[in-house]
């Protein structure tokens, strides 16, 4: 659920709500013996208010539980769904890696086989179609290498950590990527924010491929912002924000789905999101995406800052079998 | 320095083997054999001593794990390198504090394998008692 369509209550608002049965009963029981005969009518009055009220809170009350309850059934759901793929995506992934490398293997004796007896003009012929069928080979390979990282069991190695020199370090990463596409990364790291206790090298891989993806959505002129905030006395915010064209609406609840990808075909795995969806599981927090109110896309890594011994989410406790 | 290094590849995998144990006999200084199992690998190293064994991680009957068990108890020796297709850190620790040398995840290049070959023979000799 966005921010946007949750309904945030005004000052006004929330007086009436924690204070209103107590007031109109008060202005009522004050305004009865300034009108004779009126008291039976101004009790009436106050229990419908106070009837009201009490009601409009529950209602908020439950709409709110209501709000949490969706987002956690789609969070499970979204665990869940990543769980079955990444069984089944372990297993392919292992069947199609032999086959893989004798493919390999079959290019690699058949450009030894063609010597010197070959015409020069076919050979280099030929060397162009071997190199052509051995990177397509790497290719797969990536992925299915991708594929098994999704599943992989990495149970994180806690330590505290200082999320704006992280962030940073791979902020300059990143940057290498964007000067070449003329990309601006803009910081913005709080001050006195705690240190939070989590993996350093999973969560840099987290923020990293954040940044490449905000960056590659961009052209010539664009701007990610990079953000480390606090959220509240027990969670921190990563946000990387982009000016670019933003997430279409039909693909919000795709972007996370191992495989999907809008890269053109042979640029994207459309694993980056899943690993890194798995990686803020197991650090018991929160990957979320959404559109911005100005446009571009903002993707927020939620973290508390201190975490209990909570076992990883659903779907995070297959052990790889030998 | 331009010892041969005799090398058993154990895959089941027949295609793999076959091109393995052919891609490796065209090195120079690599000589290599294959069997298609576990149980089969143990009557070969039974038979003839080899510096390396190429393992694959998966094989029905003994896999990896349970031939490197098989080889400790029965006296015999090389140093393992396991082959597989399916990455997994805790196999990999597994098999390393088994005793294996080291560990690589299909496809790999036959320079990777080679190389690794190598060290693992250089491994092999500092291992070996002295004298």
């Amino acid at each position: 659920m966005s921010d946007s369509t949750r309904h945030v209550p005004n000052g006004a608002e929330r007086l009436l709500a924690q204070y209103g049965l107590p007031l109109a009963l008060l202005a009522c029981l004050a305004a009865a013996p300034l009108l004779p005969g009126a008291g039976p009518v101004l009790l009436g009055l106050a229990a419908a208010l106070a009837t009201g009220i009490t009601v409009r809170r529950l209602l908020d009350r439950n709409r709110a539980a209501c709000g949490e309850r969706t987002l956690l059934s789609e969070q499970l759901v979204q665990s869940q769904k990543l769980a079955v793929l990444g069984e089944l995506s372990s297993g392919i992934a292992h069947e199609i890696n032999t086959p893989l490398a004798i493919i390999d293997q079959e290019v690699e004796l058949l450009e030894l086989d063609c010597g010197e007896d070959v015409p020069a003009q076919t050979r280099e012929r030929l060397e162009k179609r071997f190199r052509s069928i051995r990177s397509q080979v790497h290719r797969c390979a990536d992925i299915t290498h991708g594929m098994l990282q999704m599943v992989r069991k990495a149970a994180p190695v806690r330590q505290p950590a200082a999320l704006p020199e992280l962030c940073e370090d791979m902020a300059l990463l990143a940057e290498r990527e964007a000067m070449r596409r003329e990309v601006r990364i803009l910081r913005d790291y709080e001050k006195g924010l705690p240190e939070v206790d989590t993996d350093p090298p999973q969560l840099k891989q987290v923020v990293l491929n954040l940044l490449v993806n905000a960056v590659q959505a961009l052209g010539p002129g664009g701007t990610v912002r990079l953000g480390v905030r606090r959220e509240s006395a027990a969670s921190v915010l990563i946000e990387v924000r982009d000016d670019g064209p933003g997430i279409p609406e039909q693909n919000l609840d795709k972007i996370f789905n191992p495989f999907f990808t809008t890269k053109p075909p042979g640029q994207g795995t459309g694993l980056g999101l899943s690993v890194c969806l798995g990686i803020v599981d197991r650090l018991g927090g929160t990957l979320g995406a959404a559109n911005g109110p100005k446009g571009g896309a903002v993707f927020t890594v939620r973290l508390p800052v201190q975490t209990t011994n909570s076992g990883p989410g659903p779907g995070k406790e297959r052990e790889e079998a030998s | 320095m331009n010892e041969t290094i005799r090398v058993l590849v154990v895959d089941d995998e027949d295609a793999f083997r076959d091109n393995m144990t052919d891609l490796l006999n065209r090195q120079e200084n690599i000589q290599a054999s294959s069997a298609p199992s576990g149980e089969a690998a143990l009557e070969e190293l039974a038979r003839e001593s080899y510096d390396v064994i190429l393992l694959d991680m998966l094989m029905p009957g003994l896999n990896a794990h349970g031939t490197m068990r098989a080889m400790q108890e029965r006296g015999l020796g090389g140093a393992v390198i396991v082959l597989t297709g399916h990455a997994s850190v805790d196999d990999a620790v597994g098999m390393i504090n088994l005793g294996a040398y080291d560990y690589l995840l299909k496809p790999c290049t036959t320079k990777e394998i080679v190389q690794k070959i190598t060290w693992a023979r250089e491994w092999q000799k500092l291992q070996a008692p002295v004298g």
